[in-house]
């Protein structure tokens, strides 16, 4: 498999177009992170990156050390067999962001469109990260049922039981971090981070990401993973230029 | 023996639990996934859950003297030991109302063939009959209270034996602490008909998977009293078939039979009386739908029990119980449901000296309530409860309860 990012949602492979006054990077974490809203150094930055002449690509590799074994089931200790097999879920890919946006008057952007799928009983993505007012489909590709839900804070939201080739979706209205789940299958977990503005990338499975369309200026950069966040990293876009930047994740 | 539960250790667990479930740092504190250890072999669960009740005059929801499942701790822990892709021990420590912790489960399952949907389960396994005896946890319970069929105690038991119908009679509706002539002449509580919560020692295989599936095993005990150590040199045979034909869809039939008389009791027959063919007979069906945001279930359970003939009024037919229940569930709003569960368990009838009455006090419980989801893994569920009884003391009970359950 080609190390390449994954192709996050269409808003995010969309080049920038908007970023709020006061964006947010990522609201709040599971574990009480929360980011500060964006002032300083995005404030001076110039407010479009139409032309990709004009704005700037951060690229790196996010390598996390931490071992992350797959999520396990429950012992199954009720069932009278072996469990149905599973998929394992990559829970390295990372989420790469910028923790202020640049300022300016820029135009809403149109509502994207994401999917994550349940396919044998696991969450695909395992990290899906889209703007605000992105809707998310979950499509049902088992032959068993599954019922998504989140009890997050940024959407909380419950698909109920719904069987195979069926899909459901959710609009993802606030900024912060949405935990998936499934009522049934305890062992399928995701993450959704949802953000204020399109300044992010997933990961690929080696951790390399691009950041692409980022307008010129000085950015504070942080790299998330499984609740984990790193602390924010400086750095300094120019027109046309290619910023390597790289995190270590413990 | 006798001790009453032990309120004070269930209501301050409560409070514990509540200060940790909602605190801000129960995130860190409280753990969302089982533990793994030994490069993932070894994965361990845990459960922990604690109820508290009103007062339940007529020990409606008595498990056995001492354990009312509306003022209850429980903690257990779960593990299942992979010894390869076919092979893993399983097991669970539990303990109840701060006893000391006991393994209620402990069995080796093995797949024999890989790619066969075969398996074999031989310990202290999950029983095959029926459709909630394998899950009578808090957290896949709608409500707080059990049904009737595999909680609430008739008056028969195992060591102990009526000599005569009005030996039965005598005892209807006291089955949380019932005595009988012939056997043990200790005072000690009944058999319901299913014991959800102690499971049975033995062998068991699963065939098929889905959309059939059929379950069987061979145990010491029976669905009334699970054994670890034979008390009756019998075994009981049990099966279940289920079928999904549709998804969302599960129907299950069930059979069972085995020996319940302890030696205790079947020794203490007068000459002449064979122990014979004192089995515990039982069938059951049972189905579950689910659609969007409805779940609904419905059990029906029918044991019989073959007690001996001693003395006159004669007890010549079965005791047969019939359970029937039917319950359901509607999630309002993420994290939050209601819940009812209607429940009925009737006796057949025997001839005293006066009259013919039913062996076993007629029971119905109607319990209503609702679950709300704190975090993923800790519900806080509220119920009321109403039972009533065909007897002439503790008739009825309405009782309001609190739930808080935990578990990763």
């Amino acid at each position: 498999m080609a190390d390449a990012p994954i192709a996050t949602p269409s808003v995010a492979r969309r080049r920038p177009r908007r970023v709020r006054p006061s964006a947010a990077g990522v609201a709040a974490g599971l574990c009480g992170l929360l980011i500060a809203p964006a002032h300083s150094t995005a404030r001076d930055a110039p407010g479009r990156a139409q032309d990709p002449a004009a704005s700037g690509t951060i690229v790196g590799r996010v390598v996390v050390e931490r071992p992350l074994p797959p999520i396990p089931r429950r012992p199954s200790v009720d069932d009278l067999g072996m469990p149905r097999p599973s998929d394992v879920p990559d829970r390295y890919r990372s989420v790469v962001y910028l923790e202020t946006a640049p300022q300016g008057a820029f135009e809403q952007p149109p509502p994207g469109q994401a999917v994550m799928r349940q396919h044998n009983e696991t969450f695909e993505p395992h990290v899906l990260a889209v703007t605000v007012g992105t809707v998310v489909a979950f499509p049902n590709l088992d032959h068993v049922y599954h019922n998504v839900f989140s009890l997050s804070k940024a959407a909380r939201f419950d698909l109920g039981r719904y069987a195979a080739g069926r899909s459901k979706s959710v609009r993802m209205e606030h900024p912060g971090i949405v935990r998936v789940f499934c009522d049934i299958h305890s062992h399928m977990s995701a993450f959704i981070l949802v953000f204020s503005h399109p300044f992010f990338a997933v990961t690929g499975p080696s951790g390399v990401y691009r950041l692409a369309g980022v307008p010129p200026g000085t950015y504070h950069v942080i790299a998330w993973n499984e609740g984990v966040a790193s602390e924010p990293q400086p750095v300094t876009v120019r027109p046309g230029d290619q910023v390597t930047l790289d995190f270590v994740l413990r | 023996m006798t001790s009453k539960p032990p309120a004070w250790r269930v209501s301050s667990s409560l409070v514990l639990m509540c200060a940790l479930a909602v605190s801000p740092a129960a995130a860190d504190v409280l753990p969302s996934h089982p533990f793994t250890m030994f490069g993932g072999r070894l994965v361990v669960g845990g459960l922990a859950s604690v109820s508290v009740g009103s007062h339940d005059p007529g020990y409606f929801n008595y498990t056995d003297y001492e354990h009312d499942t509306l003022r209850l701790l429980r903690l257990a822990m779960r593990a299942a030991f992979s010894l390869g892709d076919r092979v893993s021990l399983l097991g669970e420590l539990r303990t109840e109302n701060w006893d000391t912790f006991q393994p209620y489960a402990l069995y080796l399952r093995v797949r024999p063939w890989r790619g066969r949907a075969i398996d074999i389960q031989a310990g202290r396994i999950p029983p095959v009959f029926g459709a909630f005896s394998r899950r009578p946890y808090a957290s896949d319970n709608f409500l707080i209270g059990l049904p009737l069929a595999y909680q609430y105690l008739t008056s028969l038991r195992a060591d102990a034996l009526p000599a005569s119908a009005d030996d039965l009679i005598r005892m209807r509706g006291r089955g949380w602490l019932s005595r009988f002539p012939i056997g043990s002449h200790a005072a000690a509580h009944g058999l319901p008909l299913v014991a959800a919560f102690r499971w049975d020692t033995g062998v068991e295989v699963r065939l098929g998977d889905d959309p059939v599936s059929l379950g069987a095993a061979v145990t010491t005990g029976t669905l009334s009293d699970p054994r670890v150590r034979d008390n009756n040199h019998g075994k009981q045979v049990s099966a279940r078939l289920e079928v999904r034909p549709v998804v969302g869809l599960v129907l299950g039939v069930s059979a069972a039979r085995g020996p319940f008389v302890a030696r205790a009791a079947s020794s203490a027959l007068p000459p002449g009386v064979s122990a014979r063919g004192l089995d515990q007979q039982a069938f059951g069906a049972d189905a579950e739908y689910s659609r969007g945001y409805w779940l609904v279930r419905s059990e029906v359970l029918i044991s019989r029990w073959r007690v001996p003939a001693v003395a006159p009024p004669l007890v010549t037919a079965p005791l047969d119980a019939t359970s029937v229940f039917a319950e359901g569930r509607y999630r309002i709003r993420p994290g939050l449901y209601v819940a009812g569960r209607v429940d009925h368990l009737g006796f057949s009838d025997v001839t005293g000296t006066a009259g013919r009455e039913s062996w076993d006090a007629p029971v119905t419980r109607v319990e209503v309530g609702g679950g709300y989801s704190v975090r993923r893994n800790v519900l806080v569920k509220v119920a009321f409860q109403h039972d009533s009884r065909d007897t002439r003391r503790y008739d009825a009970a309405a009782i309001v309860a609190a739930e808080l359950s935990f578990w990763f």
